[in-house]
């Protein structure tokens, strides 16, 4: 995480999504705390919405959340948000792998399966 | 016969962004250059060229764009265009709106889709630089249908919902001549009742200094002579952009439904050189055959034809081969000729969509556009009817002329339609 923290391609990725995103993103380094990822996975999720949403602000994603029926996301979204998501931790996701993935909690706890394979 | 007529335009160019500002532009001869400095770099002599106002598009992240707030676009559309597209797209919805047409009248099956660009080098450039960072191991999803020759007609058959048939084209600056002409074959074929035809390009260094390395730009830097077709001290071309888009409709079912009219595209003709890869042929023999076959396309003759929009894009060979092309197809008539051209630039693969839009808007609203920036008229075009200033008339007949690299030539008819 520290080498691709001072990427600067992930800063500047990251900086395009929030202020808050970059907070988190530090901070999920540092310590490695959930909720850090889970506020950083939102500002993605929200980065890569299909439609402007009307009000519904993304905290009140639950993990529950279907990403697509719920969300709004379609399959080109779906791969906007894995490309980014990979460059972001800097990891691999298959398709096999993704279409697993429904709910922003299935989401969350796929990227934090993946850091803990490659920090292993 | 069914016959094809033109029921909406739509304009994104150098000088206007919508017809009445582009028709005040072509009877003012109001040019749209600006100076302007490619990669920051002052040694590049392209220093002029036809801007696009009113978008602030130079970024490859479409979230940093910026565009005219009369238009607004989901994230799902903005995210698999490039900058023309969105160009393009902006065009659309203004001849959408000129035909009297919603958009969901063009999912009925019986409307298609023919677009022209070269793609967006810009963007390409961009997606592939990234991928070769990723060591080919990943790459934006909407980088392909972004950037490719075809992301017009990809993003807006999907857009507009479009079932009928649907093609992009590709002839160099000739690209959306062919597709204007082919539309209206589809139409007069009794194929689809209603075409869609858009051309856009853009003006960024990756698509516009690849010309510089032919020694086909001008090098000047006076954005007032820079462009000046058929004039003896023509040093080149001027580079522009933007978009135009054509409303094109079986005449019998645009009157039923009280369409306005601009015009009939009553013909159009097509000839190769079989000459040279970038030159012209030295006395413009295809564009001459190009217009003689759309001039018995149409059944017109010679000295039926009130005003030729030249394709003339100010280059010292191009415009003294079509000059050639003119008098061995006029003779002894003597239509107005100038190339509006002097005024945008050459909008390279949109060219001929734009000019054929301006002719139909000239038809319609009764006026010839004359030959800004030309003072000593080359020797070339001796006998030929260059007139200086727009004039105010009734042309009945005009042709539109385009010519694109491996000497594809093409030439369009329209016709004033009886009111």
């Amino acid at each position: 995480m520290s080498e691709a923290l001072s990427s600067p391609n992930i800063q500047e990725k990251l900086a395009r999504l929030s202020p808050a995103a970059v907070r988190h993103y530090s901070q999920f380094a540092a310590a490695g705390k959930d909720e850090d990822l889970r506020a950083l996975v939102f500002e993605v999720l929200k980065y890569h919405l299909p439609k402007t949403l009307a009000e519904a602000p993304p905290a009140s994603w639950k993990d529950e959340a279907r990403i697509i029926e719920d969300l709004g996301f379609d399959s080109l979204a779906m791969i906007e948000t894995v490309f980014f998501v990979e460059d972001l931790f800097q990891i691999s996701i298959s398709n096999a792998e993704i279409i697993e993935v429904h709910t922003v909690g299935e989401l969350l706890r796929f990227i934090r399966s993946k850091l803990a394979v490659c920090k292993s | 016969m069914r016959r094809a007529v033109v029921t909406g335009l739509g304009f994104v160019t150098s000088i206007g962004n919508g017809k009445t500002e582009v028709s005040e532009s072509l009877r003012l001869l109001r040019h749209g250059f600006e100076p302007v400095e490619f990669l920051g770099n002052p040694r590049i002599p392209v220093k002029v060229a036809g801007t696009v106002k009113g978008f602030s598009v130079g970024s490859p992240n479409w979230r940093d764009w910026q565009y005219p707030s009369r238009y607004r676009y989901e994230p799902e559309t903005l995210r698999s265009l490039s900058p023309h597209g969105l160009f393009a797209l902006c065009a659309c919805d203004q001849a959408l709106e000129d035909a009297r047409l919603l958009a969901a009248d063009l999912g009925d099956g019986r409307t298609g889709l023919f677009c022209a660009s070269a793609g967006s080098p810009f963007l390409l450039c961009h997606h592939l630089k990234q991928m070769e960072a990723a060591r080919g191991e990943r790459g934006s999803p909407m980088g392909m249908v972004a950037s490719i020759a075809g992301t017009l007609n990809f993003n807006l058959a999907s857009f507009f919902h479009i079932r009928g048939a649907v093609c992009g084209f590709v002839s160099a600056c000739a690209s959306s001549s062919h597709a204007l002409g082919y539309a209206a074959d589809e139409i007069r074929l009794g194929r689809q009742d209603r075409m869609l035809v858009v051309g856009a390009e853009e003006v960024f260094a990756e698509n516009v200094l690849p010309f510089a390395a032919m020694r086909a730009l001008s090098p000047s830097a006076d954005p007032g002579t820079a462009s000046r077709p058929f004039d003896l001290r023509r040093d080149g071309f001027v580079a522009t952009g933007g978009a135009a888009a054509l409303v094109v409709e079986e005449a019998g079912t645009a009157r039923a439904r009280g369409a306005p009219i601009y015009a009939e595209i009553s013909g159009w003709g097509q000839a190769g050189d079989g000459h040279n890869v970038t030159a012209s042929h030295p006395e413009g023999a295809g564009l001459a055959e190009a217009m003689r076959r759309a001039l018995a396309d149409a059944g017109i003759a010679p000295g039926q034809v009130d005003y030729v929009s030249a394709h003339a894009t100010s280059t010292v060979v191009g415009d003294r081969s079509e000059a050639l092309a003119l008098k061995s197809v006029f003779g002894a008539a003597r239509p107005a000729i100038s190339s509006t051209k002097a005024l945008t630039g050459h909008a390279l693969s949109m060219a001929g969509a734009l000019e054929a839009a301006f002719c139909a808007l000239a038809l319609a609203e009764e006026y010839v556009p004359g030959c800004a920036h030309l003072e000593q008229p080359d020797p070339a075009c001796e006998g030929l009817n260059l007139p200086r200033a727009s004039a105010e008339g009734r042309p009945q007949v005009v042709l539109n002329n385009s010519s694109g690299f491996g000497g594809s030539n093409v030439c369009h008819v329209l016709r004033r339609v009886a009111d």
